[in-house]
């Protein structure tokens, strides 16, 4: 049986390659164990709802919101996180 | 910190023995409270609150994390012992601010005793995750008091918090604050006088082999020491999951115990290789069911900040704001402080020419003026710069924009290897790098930090810009280049010569010695708030005292051994006729003064001031600091200087403008400045001893070269030398920075004098 349309957009994606906007809930966090630890501490944990909301002006670093906090990351680390967006 | 006088002597023994202060009795020792809590929840507020100016600023022995710590009177009339801690976001250091904040509230930092009560002060508007920090500090096992801050705009937002159920559920008492409108304040003092039995442990949901692990360290650790007072489990845990080099924690426990941790470690890395994550993960489950039982948001979200954010940080709008809050920063730190700049040097000058008089001619008189009283006036010309600066940077920060900022320039500064929070310091080292130095305070990776303190420097500061207009003036022709002019392009080269070496420089620290691993580049952007001005003003009276006090003795120090090389050995051959003739002269003015001929008084006057001109002139070239430049004028005659600059460039270390001046006391028109014509004029048909030109245009843009690189600034070593808590890293900067620019000078006046323009 083939899936609905709907369940192939929901194909896990980098944080770093979303639209400004959109939101998308965390799947998994990768990465050197120190950086990944961190992260984790600040919220970016498996099934955490996340948005980005904008890009600076230059393009990079790129403005998240997470459990109620903005966060500035450099699309380099945010690509580090796997999100199935909404 | 200061501490009761009837204690010092416990203070002062080993940390080891500190101990001992634990167990005495209640009554003769005060409460110590330290206060924790994430960078953005209002600590500092409320810090500055409860302490009112009762507060000193040191810094922990070893580190650059300061200490904050204050004294609080109580409703009952009892004194407490406040510590504000650094904003940490958790008890996981990752960052030399967050391993002291671990090593306090754990009771082994040295010269820190074990706090009796732990203040958390957590923000009601994004509770979710500050709560994380909130978790770690209850398993520790010391009694905690949670205060609720920013009730108000909690209020304001439709967000309604039942303190109660969190309290209940937390296991410490909640007290819902305000602390920018002082509600909430009374409770929270009242809660700080009881005493407060420890939180209940919870039970966290951790795999088997990870709490099996951790009791197994639980078990060898001693029972006795410090970390006795704590909960053995939470230690434990700590200890298996704090892996920095050298770990202060690791070091506190004895090696039995380290060996079992390393064996725990190594076997959870085979068995569970993301044993790591369990704690935030199992953290953040028991924080969400938290947040859904105790709040409720009774309005939709208003979004003030977001509509402020799409203005201040939009595609076109957010830089040019940024760039035009920049100029009215730089502009304002320029212009409001230059004429206070001015009014204390003439207070100085007019201090000495008041108190000259009075002394005899000869040592005292030039040790007061030149010495003393000019090297005080050094340190106090800076206080105006660093205040405006300091206040600018503060708004910034508590309104919540310097994040915007760092956000904004972030791109820009990655280029060179650092981020957007370098941007504002080393902007402000364009004006004078001291304060810009101060500035980087904002900068929380070590790393990056000491960075852009080394390269600051490199930003022509406005010290420099005598010494430009002198040599321009005096070997530059005034052509035109096209549209430009010819000074004009010397002038804009230097500073980009500067940048150039600026980012050079980093390129190169980052990839020696101040080599690591990349560091996560995670930043919070606050919502924005209004600043109080009350903390406003304290950080300023902070910053400008610290730097008084730490950076103004080495500059005083300085001060008086450059002046006393600068005067000694006096040349009594030459130099006591010509005192002589000076009390004479001045002998007669005061006379023609007092028979009321202003004529003739003001020639004397003149006179004197020749005198007074040849005297310095013939004192400097005969003096060591003569003699020095005489020394090293082998080693600076490839670069195009004779011993004369050599002299000058050995003095201008007391401050970069001092060059002009140490050239006009060399030339014997001692108080000629860069726009003196006689002194442009000496300068062109200064002759050296075999009777052809000392000077050209192409040593005058080596020597500008060696300017803009040289590190010829006593005060900047002083403030690096606070700022980093050692003495390594100024003296790693002058070594560099004076290297850099001797063979930058050469390379300049070698290659120029080979392509013929010598």
């Amino acid at each position: 049986m083939t899936p609905p349309r709907g369940r192939a957009d929901r194909s896990t994606r980098k944080l770093g390659e979303l639209k400004p906007g959109s939101r998308a809930i965390v799947r998994r966090v990768s990465g050197e164990p120190g950086l990944l630890r961190r992260l984790m501490e600040l919220g970016f944990v498996p099934g955490t709802p996340i948005t980005l909301v904008r890009r600076a002006p230059m393009g990079d670093p790129i403005e998240l919101r997470l459990r109620g906090t903005h966060f500035s990351i450099r699309t380099s680390e945010a690509d580090r996180i796997d999100v199935d967006p909404f | 910190m200061s501490i009761p006088s009837e204690l010092a002597e416990v203070e002062s023994k080993p940390a080891g023995s500190a101990r001992v202060r634990d167990l005495l009795p209640q009554q003769s020792r005060r409460k110590l409270v330290a206060i924790a809590g994430g960078p953005n929840c209002g600590k500092s507020t409320l810090f500055n609150k409860l302490t009112g100016l009762r507060q000193k600023v040191a810094n922990y022995p070893g580190v650059t994390v300061e200490k904050k710590g204050g004294l609080c009177a109580l409703r009952s009339g009892r004194v407490v012992e406040l510590l504000d801690l650094p904003g940490t976001y958790s008890l996981r250091p990752g960052s030399p601010d967050e391993v002291v904040v671990r090593d306090v509230l754990l009771g082994v930092q040295a010269d820190t005793p074990l706090p009796d009560l732990t203040l958390l002060v957590l923000d009601a508007t994004c509770l979710d995750r500050q709560l994380y920090l909130c978790m770690q500090l209850m398993e520790i096992g010391r009694p905690v008091v949670v205060a609720l801050n920013m009730m108000d705009t909690a209020r304001d937002e439709g967000l309604d918090i039942d303190a109660g159920l969190l309290s209940r559920a937390l296991g410490a008492p909640v007290v819902p604050i305000s602390a920018r409108t002082g509600s909430g304040i009374a409770q929270l003092r009242d809660a700080m006088d009881r005493e407060i039995p420890p939180p209940r442990p919870v039970t966290r949901l951790l795999p088997e082999p990870l709490r099996d692990g951790a009791e197994r360290v639980a078990r060898v650790l001693p029972l006795a020491g410090p970390l006795a007072a704590l909960s053995r489990f939470h230690v434990a845990m700590a200890l298996l999951l704090d892996e920095g080099e050298d770990d202060s924690l690791i070091r506190a426990v004895p090696i039995p115990a380290r060996r079992e941790v390393m064996s725990v470690r190594a076997e959870l890395d085979a068995g569970i290789p993301e044993w790591r994550s369990h704690e935030p993960i199992g953290h953040y489950h028991a924080i969400e069911e938290l947040i859904r039982k105790a709040t409720l948001r009774v309005k939709p979200e208003v979004s003030l900040r977001e509509r402020i954010d799409r203005v201040l940080t939009h595609r076109v709008l957010g830089p040019l704001i940024f760039v035009l809050l920049m100029a009215v920063v730089f502009q304002s730190v320029f212009m409001w402080a230059t004429p206070i700049m001015n009014a204390i040097d003439s207070g100085v000058s007019a201090l000495g020419r008041f108190i000259a008089p009075a002394l005899p001619v000869g040592p005292i008189r030039s040790l007061v003026v030149d010495g003393v009283i000019a090297g005080v006036g050094a340190v106090v010309t800076f206080v105006p710069q660093i205040a405006i600066l300091f206040l600018f940077i503060s708004l910034m920060e508590d309104s919540g924009y310097l994040a915007r900022g760092a956000f904004i320039m972030d791109r820009l500064m990655r280029g060179v290897g650092l981020s957007g929070r370098a941007f504002i310091p080393l902007l402000s080292s364009f004006a004078c790098a001291i304060p810009g130095i101060m500035a980087t305070r904002t900068i929380d990776n070590r790393r990056d930090r000491l960075t852009t303190i080394l390269i600051a420097p490199f930003m022509s500061c406005s010290a420099r810009l005598p010494v430009y207009a002198l040599l321009i003036g005096a070997f530059i022709p005034n052509r035109s280049v096209g549209f430009l002019s010819l000074p004009g392009l010397v002038l804009f080269s230097l500073y980009v010569l500067g940048i150039l070496a600026a980012v050079l420089v980093a390129w190169a620290l980052k990839r020696t010695a101040l080599r690591g691993s990349r560091p996560l580049y995670v930043m919070e952007l606050p919502p924005y708030r209004v600043p109080s001005w009350r903390s406003v003003l304290i950080t300023v009276r902070d910053r400008a005292g610290l730097f008084v006090q730490k950076a103004g003795t080495v500059i005083l120090a300085v001060s008086i051994v450059l002046w006393f090389l600068a005067s000694y050995p006096r040349n009594s051959g030459q130099v006591r006729p010509l005192e002589k003739r000076l009390e004479a002269v001045e002998d007669g003015a005061a006379q023609a003064k007092a028979r009321g001929s202003v004529a003739e008084a003001s020639a004397k006057r003149t006179e004197a001031t020749q005198l007074e001109n040849e005297i310095a002139g013939v004192s400097l070239r005969d003096s060591f600091a003569g003699r020095a430049g005489r020394l090293i004028e082998p080693a600076i005659a490839p670069l195009g200087f004779d011993w004369k600059i050599g002299i000058a460039l050995l003095s201008s270390f007391a401050a970069r403008e001092v060059m002009v001046s140490t050239m006009a006391t060399v030339y014997n028109l001692g108080d000629a400045d860069q726009t003196s014509v006689s002194l442009r004029e000496k300068l062109r048909h200064a002759e050296n001893p075999s009777g052809g030109k000392a000077y050209s245009p192409l040593m005058a843009v080596s020597l500008m070269v060696f300017f803009v690189l040289a590190c010829q600034c006593m005060s900047t070593v002083a403030v690096v030398r606070r700022e980093t808590n050692s003495w390594r890293w100024p003296i790693f900067m002058v070594v560099m920075m004076n290297a850099l620019a001797w063979i930058a000078s050469f390379a300049v006046y070698q290659g120029g004098k080979l392509m013929g323009l010598g």
